[in-house]
């Protein structure tokens, strides 16, 4: 095969063509826009869960003694239920010393109150006697965090009444945390261990989505190719190799473009967030790009290109075994229980990132593009591994540009005939 | 300097499409690959263009073999006509012509002229769906030449074609012929073969039954035919005993017999004359292509003419 000395311009030719008709066809314009308006609408999800957060805070009044309480009472209360400082604010606390109970009736039936603490002191035990009037579930979590909130003031105010003071009771203490082995890496915090984890989800679904729609493009117009009988003018001006390359850049292009819309729907869409935030919820909560690092970004582009020209070679390979447009995804199917392999392996990798099994999956030319992404994307990778992954889905890539074209060249010419395995393989081994 | 196909044979699983097929096709001619359904015309086409590989043989054009002609070389217009249905018809003949390393200003004034001379002009900013099927034809037609090939091969060029379109694409093929190109063509239409080529191949099963000038292939045959019209006498029945006649056509307007070879037809003019009749017409005829293919086919051809007979039903 002399394909190597001439592979341009013709190869160029082709991919232009092939973007150009592949990016004016309305599916492509249509389903951009579309998935470009999803993904921004899914960036401002924050904000609508932000927004329930709000109008979900719990309101509760307590009507206590007006005086005989220890002096930090409030703080206690407050700290129990809110937590220790910073962060959303579950609960908005009304303390209200010497009020009538009854006045405050009116406000609990027409809910602009969820709950009512009532704090007595019991005369003959001295102890603090608590009512909570509520409709909310006797299990239901603010009850639950009421509860305890009300035992550390009980306890409060039995030590003082027992002669505490309360600088004894506030006084610091030391509280440490230490790995259970020394050399044990997980120092991260759960928001940080869970948003990589997400991210890392996120990308390796990204890389997924993009070979099987991408991919079946190029099997598409290599089987539009064949159906509309074009094929025969297009092997008498192109070889196999210039008109394969051509199809496989032309089209990963114009799946490059489209995800590259996207991308820029999302990031539009995080910018966005602070001030669409400070307009619907009041407040600037600031956008949160979570662990997203340029190395983690960088990996990602490299892993979903070589990914990308690996599979859809072979899908150029096997749609040219059909000769109809709906015969494709039948004929596509095996590749598609590889991609699904690959894919459910990096999903479960992930809850299993050291395992030996994923570390030589993420290796391995059909899997790396998923395994790689998911060890380097939660850090626990080195960068020699991440260089040979590359190197050999390089290789891989190069041996399926052979393997495909062969079969390409003899694929095209075959009209109407079933190709088993054994077929294939022969087309494989020799050329034409 | 001639195109040379030498002993190529070509096996496809069971099926043995060509058999050693061994042709010289000679520069500037027009040449007819003639043959049923399935003889081999287009494995043929498709492996002197370098699209399918032969199991043994070679091809050659002016002593080079053809995996190393520059493939501008060749015009190529399938039997299987497509475009690209969604694209514009400039834009696709761009395409093709940039592939053959055509520069993009020279292919686009080329497309506007072809599209000019077969007087479709209006049809540059449509979409080749929208076209008839003829006008697609041309456009295919257009897309084959518009690199100025030296070698033009061409399968079944005129089947579908009214014969408007089809004048008008034999005036095409004569103007190529003039620029000095070779011109390849197959077709089971005899007339447009004895209209327009000077040699010529039968292709019978993957071999080549009989090739040559044209010419020579009429002389090939051993068959002589004696046309005869006498006044008064439209049957002229004497005629089938004569030893070594046969008739073959009983017309209004003369009576056709095939003379047997050893036979000279002279002897039924020398007859007829003896019998004193009066001639209208006589003449001694070459064998029709036709007749030929029949002859060097026959057998195929005739039980592919005929119906299998109809089954008995109880």
């Amino acid at each position: 095969m002399n394909g190597w000395r001439t592979l341009l311009p013709n190869a160029w030719y082709v991919a232009v063509r092939e973007y150009r008709s592949r990016a004016r066809s309305r599916s492509f314009v249509i389903g951009t826009v579309v998935l470009a308006a999803i993904a921004f609408v899914a960036t401002q999800l924050p904000v609508v869960i932000d927004l329930s957060m709000t109008t979900s805070q719990t309101r509760v009044a307590i009507v206590v003694p007006s005086d005989g309480l220890p002096p930090d009472a409030l703080a206690v209360i407050t700290q129990g239920l809110n937590g220790q400082q910073g962060g959303r604010e579950a609960y908005l606390v009304s303390w209200l010393p010497g009020v009538d109970p009854a006045a405050l009736q009116s406000d609990l039936e027409s809910r602009k109150l969820d709950a009512l603490l009532i704090v007595v002191r019991n005369p003959t035990t001295k102890d603090l006697a608590f009512t909570l009037r509520t409709d909310i579930p006797r299990d239901g979590r603010p009850v639950a965090n009421i509860t305890t909130a009300v035992a550390s003031l009980q306890l409060e105010d039995r030590l003082v009444r027992a002669g505490t003071s309360t600088a004894a009771l506030r006084a610091p203490y030391s509280f440490q945390m230490e790995p259970i082995k020394p050399n044990s890496p997980s120092t991260n915090s759960i928001s940080a261990e869970v948003s990589s984890s997400i991210l890392s989800t996120g990308l390796i679904v990204l890389i997924f989505m993009a070979i099987i729609t991408y991919g079946v493009w190029v099997a598409m117009s290599v089987a539009e190719e064949k159906s509309s009988r074009v094929m025969e003018l297009m092997l008498n001006a192109t070889t196999p190799l210039q008109m394969l390359t051509g199809k496989v850049l032309g089209n990963g292009a114009a799946g490059l473009t489209q995800y590259g819309v996207i991308l820029g729907a999302v990031v539009t869409g995080l910018l966005a967030q602070g001030p669409i935030h400070k307009l619907v919820v009041g407040n600037d909560a600031g956008a949160q790009f979570g662990g997203l690092s340029p190395t983690v970004l960088v990996a990602f582009m490299v892993l979903f290109i070589l990914g990308f020209l690996l599979y859809s070679l072979l899908y150029a390979a096997l749609g040219s075994l059909v000769s109809r447009q709906e015969d494709v995804q039948s004929a596509t199917s095996p590749l598609m229980t590889l991609i699904m392999i690959g894919y459910f392996m990096s999903v479960f990798g992930l809850q299993a990132i050291d395992e030996t099994w994923v570390k030589v999956a993420s290796f391995l030319p059909f899997f790396s593009p998923y395994m790689m992404l998911a060890r380097v994307s939660t850090g626990h990778v080195e960068i020699w591994e991440f260089g040979l992954a590359v190197v050999l889905l390089l290789a891989s890539i190069v041996v399926a540009l052979f393997v495909a074209a062969r079969i390409y060249s003899a694929g095209v010419l075959l009209y109407g005939q079933r190709v088993g395995l054994r077929q294939l393989l022969r087309m494989a081994r020799v050329s034409r | 300097m001639s195109l040379i196909i030498d002993s190529v044979s070509k096996r496809f699983g069971e099926v043995q499409a060509l058999e050693g097929i061994s042709l010289e096709i000679k520069p500037c001619e027009v040449f007819g690959f003639l043959g049923a359904n399935g003889a081999g015309k287009t494995t043929a086409m498709r492996i002197v263009l370098d699209i399918l590989r032969p199991d043994s043989g070679t091809v050659t054009w002016n002593g080079t073999l053809n995996s190393k002609v520059p493939r501008e070389t060749w015009g190529y217009l399938p039997e299987e006509r497509g475009l690209y249905a969604k694209m514009n018809v400039l834009e696709q003949l761009v395409f093709f012509a940039r592939l053959h390393g055509v520069g993009a200003k020279a292919a686009e004034r080329e497309v506007r002229d072809w599209l000019e001379r077969f007087r479709i002009p209006e049809y540059a900013d449509r979409r080749a769906e929208q076209l008839s099927k003829g006008n697609q034809q041309k456009i295919q037609f257009i897309a084959a030449i518009l690199h100025d090939p030296e070698v033009l091969l061409m399968d079944e060029p005129f089947t579908g074609l009214d014969p408007i379109n089809a004048a008008l694409l034999k005036e095409a093929f004569l103007e190529m012929k003039e620029r000095g190109k070779t011109l390849i063509f197959s077709t089971h239409q005899m007339e447009t073969v004895e209209e327009l080529c000077e040699s010529i191949a039968i292709l019978d099963r993957g071999r080549v039954v009989v090739g040559g000038s044209v010419r020579e292939v009429r002389r090939s045959s051993g068959r002589q035919v004696v046309r005869l019209a006498v006044e008064g006498d439209p049957e002229i029945a004497w005629l089938a005993t004569l030893d070594g006649v046969v008739i073959t056509r009983r017309g209004q307007d003369y009576t056709e017999a095939e003379v047997s070879r050893g036979v000279d037809p002279v002897v039924v003019l020398q007859t007829a004359l003896g019998r004193g009749c009066k001639i209208h017409h006589f003449e001694i005829a070459e064998p029709s292509l036709e007749e030929i293919f029949i002859e060097k086919v026959g057998q195929i051809d005739m039980t592919e003419r005929t119906l299998a007979p109809k089954a008995l039903r109880a």
